[in-house]
C-alpha cells in the first residue's frame, strides 16, 4: 500500500503535466523547424512585436516600482485608519479576471470611456492604455512584496544607522533598500513575466499597433493559419519566460529566511506634510487599482435596462453555467492533483521546482500546443478541463506545499505513537491542519478558471462559451448596446471574482494563525495568480 | 521488558550511537543524559519506532519490534514541545490515541474527560490548545501519552520548555502518575537535576556509548 502511494504521488502529477504540457509543447518545437528560428528577430514586423513586448514589460516594472514602493512604505511604517482594510484589498486584483481588468480600462480611460466623457484625454490607440492595465494588476503585486519586504527590515540596524549619523532618508537608502531589494527583484521578475507573456490584456487593450507576441501567436494561428511560424514565436516565448522564471525561482531561494523578531514598529504620520503624503499615495492606489472596478460598476449602473436584459438571455445563463462546470470540474481535479504534487513535493526537490512548470508556459501556448498534439480532441470537454487543470492545480499545490511545511513533523510523530497508521494520520491531522491551506489554493484556482480566456478562446465549440468569451463577443460586435451589454456582464464576472476574494480572505486569517504563510510565501502565491 | 540490543546508527557519515544496550523494567525510570546533538533523541526515535537503526534490535517482552510500525509498538513518546494538535481541543487532543485504538469517539471523549478531571484540568476540555499556558499543554501532553495505557514512556526532554517552578512542581507530578501506572519510562535530559529527581537509573550518552552514572 505505501509503495503504491510512493508511485501514485508523484506518478499522478508527473504523468499529468507531461500529457498536457511537456508533450504538447515538444509538438510545437517539431512544428517549428531549423529554417524559421531565426525569423522573429530578422523579420522587422515580428522584431517590433517582439521588442514591444520587452519595452511595456520593463515599463510596466519600472512604473510599479517607482509607484508601489512609496505605498509599501507607508503600509510598513504607518499607522493609520483603514490601513489593514488596504493591505487586504490588495489582494483583490489578483482574483479579476483579465478581460474584466481590461473593460475595466477601457470604461475608464477609451473612446467612450468616463475620462473622455469629462472631457479628458482618450487613450486608445496609444501604449498607455495597455500600460495601465498592466499596473493594475502588477502594482499590488509590488506593493505586497514591498510591505512584506520592509516589515523584514531589523529595527536595530535601523537604530544604529540613526545613531552612527544617518538621517532618515540616508538610513534608508544604507539600510533600508540593500536589505529589500532582492524582494523587489524577485516581484520584478514575476512582473516582467505577466506583462511579457499576458494575452487577454494586450488583445483588447493593445490594439493593432501594440499587440505583443502572445496576441500574435494567437492571430497566426486562430485568423492566418501561420502554425509554423506561430510555433517558432511560442518555442522563443516558452524560451525567455523559463529564462525569467529561472531567475525568479534563484532570488526567491536566497530570500527564504526566518521572519525576524526586532520589527520596526509603526507609528502615526505626523504633521500635515506626512499625511498628505499619505492621502498622494492612497489616491495613486485608488487611480490605478480601484478606479477601473468602479468604473465598470458605474458604466453597468448607467447602461440602462436595454443593456441588463442580457443577463435574461439564454446564452447569458448558457455561458454562466458552462463558466461554473468547468470552475468546478476544473477545481475538482486540481484538488486531486495539487494534493498529491504537494504531498510529492515534500521529499522531493525536483518535484517542488515541477509545480512552477505551468506558471512559465503561456496559457497561448499552452492551448496552441495542445491543438497541434490532440486535433483529434480540439473540441472535447475533456481536453479543455485538463488545460484549465493545468492553469489551476499549481496554485493548490503551492498553497498546500507552504501548508506541509508548516506543519511540524514531530505532530504527525506523535500521532503515529498514538497507534495512528500513515492513512489515519494524513486523514486525521495532516488534512484538518492543512483545511486553511486548501481552501486558499482551491479559491485561487477558483479565481483562475472563472475567468480564464485565451485557453476557452482555442479549444471550446460555441456552444461552450463562457462569460469571459461572451464579454469578448460582445466587444467585438458594433455598437453601443453590445459594448454595454459587455460591461453588465463583465461587473456580473466581477461580483464572481470579489465572492472568491472574500472566500480568499475568509480563509487568510486561520492560514496565517499556523504559520503557513510568511511574506515569501504570500508573495508566492500571489505571484502565481498572474497567470490567470 | 524493554531491551536495546548493539543499537547502531550512522548520521552524516559519523557515528551516533556505536552500539548501545539497555533494560528497561516495568516500574523502573531510568535516564539518558547527554549534550545536544549526542543522539539521545534518535535513539528515543528508534524505541519509538519513528526511526530505523542501522544495525541491532529493539525487543520488548522477548519479541523483536525493530521493524514494527510505531503505531503498532504501544510505546507513547512525548515530545520537547508536546507536539499537541492545534486543530483539535484539548478534549479531543487526549482522546486522539482511544479512537484509533477503536473506541467510538464519545466514549474516547468521555475518558478523556475523565482524565483531565484527574489531572486538575476539567476547566479546560473544549479549550484550544493555543489557549493554554505552557504548564497546561505539558499536562494535556502527559493525560493524551498516558490515557491508551502504553508499555513504555517515552520522554524527549519533557521539562525544558517550563520556567524552573513549575519544571519542579510538574516533575513531582510526573513521578507520582508514572508511578502509579507502572509503566517502563524512559527519560531523555541535558538537565542532570531532572534525572536525579525523576530517574532510578542514569546514564551518559558520549560518543554514542552509554556510560552508566548511578
Amino acid at each position: 500500500m505505501q509503495k503504491f502511494a510512493r508511485l501514485l504521488l508523484p506518478g499522478l502529477p508527473v504523468g499529468f503535466l507531461l500529457i498536457v504540457l511537456v508533450a504538447p509543447s515538444l509538438r510545437l518545437l517539431a512544428e517549428g523547424g531549423p529554417l524559421q528560428w531565426w525569423e522573429p528577430w530578422t523579420d522587422p514586423y515580428l522584431l517590433r512585436r517582439l521588442v514591444w513586448t520587452f519595452v511595456q514589460a520593463g515599463l510596466t516594472c519600472g512604473l510599479a516600482l517607482v509607484l508601489g514602493l512609496p505605498l509599501a512604505w507607508v503600509l510598513a511604517r504607518w499607522d493609520f485608519p483603514g490601513r489593514l482594510v488596504l493591505l487586504r484589498t490588495l489582494m483583490l486584483p489578483f482574483v479579476v479576471p483579465t478581460l474584466v481588468a481590461a473593460m475595466g480600462v477601457l470604461a475608464l480611460w477609451g473612446p467612450q470611456g468616463l475620462v473622455a466623457g469629462w472631457g479628458g484625454p482618450d487613450l486608445q490607440g496609444s501604449p498607455w492604455l495597455l500600460l495601465y492595465g498592466n499596473l493594475f494588476f502588477n502594482l499590488c503585486l509590488v506593493v505586497r512584496a514591498a510591505t512584506d519586504a520592509l516589515q523584514q527590515v531589523s529595527a536595530a540596524r535601523v537604530a544604529a544607522a540613526r545613531t552612527l549619523g544617518a538621517s532618515p532618508w540616508r538610513a534608508f537608502w544604507r539600510v533600508e533598500w540593500p536589505a529589500i531589494a532582492p524582494w523587489l527583484m524577485s516581484a520584478l521578475c514575476l512582473v516582467f513575466l505577466y506583462c511579457f507573456s499576458g494575452f487577454g490584456l494586450a488583445l483588447v487593450l493593445g490594439g493593432q499597433d501594440y499587440a505583443t507576441v502572445e496576441v500574435e501567436i494567437y492571430t497566426l494561428v486562430a485568423h492566418e493559419l501561420q502554425l509554423a511560424q506561430a510555433s517558432v514565436l511560442a518555442l522563443w516565448m516558452l524560451l525567455l519566460t523559463g529564462l525569467v522564471a529561472l531567475l525568479y525561482a534563484v532570488l526567491e531561494r536566497r530570500l527564504a529566511t526566518p521572519l525576524r523578531a526586532d520589527r520596526m514598529p509603526r507609528r502615526r504620520p505626523r504633521g500635515i506634510g506626512q499625511w498628505m503624503a499619505l492621502v498622494l499615495v492612497l489616491a495613486v492606489w485608488m487611480l490605478v487599482c480601484v478606479a477601473p472596478l468602479a468604473a465598470i460598476a458605474w458604466r453597468a449602473l448607467m447602461a440602462g435596462s436595454a443593456a441588463w436584459s442580457v443577463l435574461l438571455n439564454a446564452s447569458t445563463w448558457q455561458a454562466l453555467w458552462n463558466t461554473a462546470r468547468f470552475t468546478l470540474l476544473a477545481v475538482a481535479c486540481s484538488a486531486v492533483l495539487g494534493l498529491t504534487h504537494a504531498m510529492a513535493a515534500r521529499r522531493s526537490l525536483p518535484m517542488r521546482a515541477l509545480v512552477f512548470l505551468p506558471f512559465v508556459v503561456s496559457p497561448v501556448t499552452v492551448a496552441f500546443g495542445l491543438l497541434l498534439l490532440y486535433p483529434q480532441w480540439t473540441a472535447s470537454m475533456g481536453l479543455l478541463v485538463a488545460a484549465y487543470t493545468l492553469l489551476a492545480y499549481p496554485f493548490v499545490a503551492k498553497s498546500v506545499a507552504s501548508g506541509l511545511d508548516a506543519v511540524p513533523p514531530h505532530v504527525l510523530q506523535a500521532a503515529r505513537t498514538l497507534g495512528a497508521t500513515p492513512w489515519r494520520v494524513f486523514v486525521r491531522v495532516t488534512l484538518p491542519m492543512l483545511r486553511p491551506a486548501l481552501r486558499r489554493g482551491l479559491a485561487f484556482a477558483a479565481a483562475t478558471a472563472v475567468g480564464e480566456f485565451a485557453v476557452t478562446l482555442f479549444l471550446s465549440r460555441p456552444e461552450w462559451a463562457t462569460v469571459t468569451t461572451l464579454i469578448y463577443e460582445h466587444l467585438g460586435r458594433p455598437g453601443a448596446a453590445h459594448r454595454d451589454a459587455a460591461m453588465v456582464l463583465a461587473c456580473l464576472l466581477m461580483a464572481l471574482a470579489l465572492l472568491i476574494f472574500v472566500l480568499i480572505e475568509w480563509s487568510a486569517a486561520p492560514a496565517s494563525a499556523t504559520g503557513g504563510d510568511g511574506g515569501v510565501r504570500n508573495n508566492g502565491v500571489v505571484v502565481e495568480q498572474v497567470h490567470a | 521488558m524493554l531491551e536495546l540490543r548493539n543499537v547502531y546508527k550512522m548520521w552524516q557519515a559519523r557515528v551516533l550511537l556505536g552500539g548501545v544496550n539497555l533494560l528497561l523494567q516495568p516500574g523502573e525510570v531510568v535516564a539518558i543524559l547527554g549534550p545536544s546533538g549526542s543522539g539521545k533523541s534518535t535513539l528515543l526515535k528508534m524505541v519509538a519506532g519513528l526511526e530505523s537503526p542501522d544495525g541491532g534490535a529493539v525487543y520488548w517482552g522477548g519479541q523483536d519490534i525493530t521493524a514494527m510500525a510505531p503505531e503498532r509498538r504501544g510505546f507513547a513518546l512525548m515530545f520537547q514541545d508536546f507536539a499537541l494538535f492545534a486543530h483539535l481541543d484539548v478534549q479531543d487532543n487526549v482522546a486522539f490515541g482511544l479512537v484509533e485504538q477503536g473506541l467510538r469517539r464519545p466514549a474516547a471523549r468521555a475518558q478523556a474527560c475523565d482524565m483531565l478531571g484527574r489531572f486538575g484540568m476539567a476547566a479546560f476540555v473544549h479549550r484550544r490548545v493555543a489557549q493554554l499556558s505552557g504548564g497546561e499543554q505539558q499536562r494535556v501532553a502527559l493525560a493524551r501519552a498516558l490515557i491508551t495505557q502504553p508499555h513504555v514512556l517515552l520522554l524527549d526532554e519533557p521539562f525544558s520548555a517550563l520556567d524552573a517552578q513549575l519544571r519542579v512542581q510538574l516533575r513531582a507530578e510526573f513521578v507520582q502518575r508514572i508511578a502509579e501506572r507502572n509503566m517502563a519510562t524512559l527519560l531523555v535530559t541535558h538537565d542532570e537535576g531532572e534525572a536525579r529527581a525523576m530517574a532510578t537509573r542514569a546514564y551518559a550518552l558520549r560518543d554514542g556509548v552509554l556510560q552508566v552514572l548511578w
